[in-house]
């Protein structure tokens, strides 16, 4: 599995820690944004472009709050994005939703926090079954 | 103000406490259900409280499931809602002052009942600021649900799911 990364200017740090912190954890991970995109709408095209038809692929997007990734990245059609800010819920959406990618606020979650949360993420995986009724709604939909 | 309300199965019962609160507040809710502890999906009602909202029927939604994420993306994924998940007031707060969001959803078993109510306060207070900043971004934002197929008046959006999951394809 490949981890794919990018950030604004606001989770360029975070970011980065994220990044040393994947190889500590023997992931490969792919940074879309090295500098920092131009805002959250460039670096989630990014990371959604590279991810979207690859199924051993997720990503991580990094801004202020988060919410501006999620909104954007939710916006593609076929794109299951969560805003996360505790390891729980980072965990169960991969599980239940499907999801290929969490928005993480670098101004509302602090380092330990972002860690363990993309931790959280990446270790999970997506079990099916009833689930995949609301994950065939979802992509239905915009 | 006007909200439409929205959970699923799990959360039914927070739903209503939130129903309550709104009330209490002076707020007029539209409840678009779900109505019990049923087993259901989420992405119907994600979907009736963002449509009311874009159709203008409500001023903003508040949508709630048990991690609130996938409510919350069913509720993005409508033509004209900016919905923010949101554990934390400043969140909400922020969503609404710089991406004018429209649309709150809630993890109804991450996050506890009296933040809640902190997080819908946060979020019906502010006030959306319009700069050029926000507006740019805003724009690039609504461009891309310009291409998008108009699939609000569809009513039968996810009748084929429901039949397969009717005849018991869905299993665990």
């Amino acid at each position: 599995m490949k981890i794919v990364l990018g950030s604004d200017q606001d989770g360029l740090v975070l970011k980065d820690k994220i990044k040393s912190y994947l190889r500590e954890l023997g992931y490969e991970s792919l940074d879309k944004t090295e500098f920092g995109g131009e805002d959250f709408l460039e670096s989630t095209k990014l990371v959604a472009n590279e991810i979207m038809e690859d199924e051993e692929m997720v990503g991580v997007l990094f801004d202020g709050y988060g919410v501006g990734s999620f909104i954007a990245a939710n916006k593609i059609k076929g794109m299951i994005a969560a805003e996360v800010s505790d390891e729980r819920s980072a965990k169960m959406t991969r599980d239940h939703n499907h999801t290929k990618i969490i928005t993480i606020g670098s101004k509302i979650v602090g380092e330990e926090l972002a860690k363990s949360c993309v931790k959280a993420f990446v270790q999970s995986k997506y079990s099916g079954g009833r689930h995949q009724i609301r994950v065939d709604m979802l992509n239905k939909m915009l | 103000m006007k909200i439409s309300l929205g959970c699923d199965h799990i959360v039914t019962d927070i739903k209503i406490r939130i129903s309550d609160y709104l009330k209490e507040k002076g707020h007029t809710v539209l409840d678009m259900g779900t109505y019990d502890f049923t087993r259901t999906h989420y992405p119907i009602y994600g979907r009736k409280v963002a449509e009311a909202v874009a159709s203008g029927k409500a001023d903003r939604g508040i949508v709630v499931c048990g991690t609130g994420v996938g409510i919350t993306v069913a509720a993005n994924k409508v033509p004209g809602s900016r919905a923010v998940l949101a554990r934390d007031t400043t969140t909400a707060t922020y969503a609404v002052e710089e991406l004018n969001a429209n649309i709150i959803g809630l993890g109804g078993k991450i996050t506890g009942e009296h933040l809640i109510y902190s997080i819908i306060d946060g979020f019906l207070e502010a006030k959306y600021r319009s700069t050029p900043e926000n507006e740019a971004i805003l724009k690039k934002l609504n461009a891309r649900e310009e291409e998008v197929y108009c699939q609000m008046s569809d009513q039968g959006l996810f009748d084929e799911f429901l039949v397969k999951w009717n005849n018991g394809e869905y299993q665990d």
